[in-house]
């Protein structure tokens, strides 16, 4: 049974309020938007399960879960493994640059409090070696292995680590779109319901696979997310 | 090298209060004082406006020290609930510019709530219009009342907008108390000089 304290820390690790600018990322959805190709919520919602199946699944919580297994094994060269490969797998440099961002600005928040809940993630043991890693530059600190890193600390399974990723990068998704698009509040509810099923099909499917079966397939998410760096208009960061 | 070792200056306020023409006219100023300036502007927008920003400093500034960042369309929480990514933005300058001594930070055009995280602004300054209407100050908005200095721009419209900029004085003392205010016109580089006093004696004598 999950412990009160690693369900706050799932809690406070899917919330908005986080503050490890994730909300300026939109992973191409802003492109979409400044090319009209997405109206309706339902499109908006089919454009997400789209993403959940092609790189949240099979790239993002791949590589979660293998840094949440190599974690609970002490095993550092196993989570830098996972590091490279979704580097790798992610072909747009600003999909990249906004993962490493959210991902280095956890290592730093956790670095910097010591008290509640995240002191069970203290980064004097192995998130410490995995901080330093990242700062020598043996690794880049992708978002999803950072997180998979940080839930496993805390004590959350990797299934549940797995969940909270997912969720995350899909209220970020509807987030950015929400907020360029005219999507109202209970549309953008209601597809996020819509797509619970998705997100939890994904993570039973890909949170426990083997780190070579890693794949992202998304190309016109990627061309968009490469259109998106000589966009005129930006107010995402990707 | 990190944000803590540099000053970090915040200029907040509503859409076309002036922000970005005060920026330009503290910018060499500041230069030819000797200091190291890097800027940044949250929510330029277009390629264009960035091209302009930094055509504006050119010969003054390195033109990596003068950036965009984008705030996700959320240009309060890049200042204040989240500015993990402007902080980021500042140690990239320090990193390449170990030198630097302030980085004047831009808001995108907010609303008067807007207010500066503490840990991305030693000191803020929060900037409105004449042109906006005389009852902004007494509006009592976080931006107005909790800026460590309130710069009251475009003077020279306050007969064109039927603004009393006696009204205005007084209802941001009331509202303000001690803390300084200062009436500017850029155009005419007018109270540029009383804003720099400020800087100084508050953020980099300090």
């Amino acid at each position: 049974m999950t412990s009160s304290e690693a369900l706050l820390t799932a809690l406070r690790l899917s919330d908005s309020m986080l503050p490890v600018g994730t909300y300026t990322a939109s992973y191409g959805v802003e492109q979409y938007l400044n090319e009209d190709d997405i109206e309706t919520a339902d499109e908006l919602g089919e454009l997400i399960e789209g993403y959940l199946r092609g790189v949240i699944g099979p790239a993002e919580i791949v590589a979660l879960g293998h840094a949440h297994r190599s974690a609970a094994a002490d095993d550092l060269v196993g989570v830098l493994a996972a590091d490279e490969r979704l580097g790798a797998a992610t072909l747009p440099a600003e999909f990249r640059d906004s993962s490493m961002k959210a991902g280095g600005k956890l290592l730093e928040l956790l670095d910097e409090i010591d008290d509640g809940p995240f002191a069970a993630t203290e980064t004097t043991g192995f998130l410490g070696e995995y901080t330093a890693a990242c700062e020598d530059g043996l690794a880049e600190g992708h978002y999803p292995v950072v997180l998979g890193v940080v839930c496993q600390q805390a004590g959350l399974g990797c299934r549940e680590a797995a969940l909270v990723s997912a969720y995350g990068s899909v209220t970020g998704l509807l987030g950015a779109a929400q907020r360029l698009g005219r999507f109202g509040h209970t549309a953008i509810q209601a597809q996020l319901s819509t797509l619970f099923p998705v997100i939890e099909e994904v993570c039973e499917q890909y949170y426990d696979a083997d780190l070579t079966a890693m794949c992202s397939f998304a190309p016109l998410a990627d061309v968009r997310g490469m259109a998106h760096e000589r966009a005129d208009r930006r107010l995402f960061m990707s | 090298m990190g944000y803590r070792d540099v000053a970090k200056v915040g200029l907040g306020g509503p859409v076309g209060s002036g922000k970005t023409a005060l920026v330009q006219q503290l910018v060499p100023r500041l230069d030819d004082a000797g200091y190291n300036v890097g800027v940044i502007a949250n929510d330029i927008m277009t390629q264009e406006d960035a091209e302009r920003l930094q055509a504006s400093f050119a010969g003054r500034i390195d033109e990596e020290l003068v950036a965009g960042v984008e705030t996700g369309a959320c240009p309060h929480t890049g200042i204040r609930e989240d500015p993990s990514m402007n902080l980021d933005k500042i140690d990239e300058f320090t990193e390449a510019h170990p030198e630097l001594d302030v980085v004047l930070i831009e808001s995108g055009g907010d609303n008067l709530a807007a207010t500066f995280n503490p840990e991305l602004a030693d000191y803020f300054m929060f900037v409105i219009s004449v042109a906006e209407g005389d009852d902004i100050p007494r509006k009592r908005g976080p931006g107005v009342t909790q800026a460590d200095l309130l710069v009251i721009n475009k003077t020279d419209l306050a007969p064109h907008v039927d603004v009393d900029l006696d009204v205005l004085e007084k209802d941001a003392e009331t509202v303000r108390g001690e803390e300084p205010t200062i009436f500017t016109n850029c155009k005419a580089e007018e109270g540029i000089e009383e804003v720099i006093d400020n800087i100084e004696r508050s953020v980099l004598f300090a």
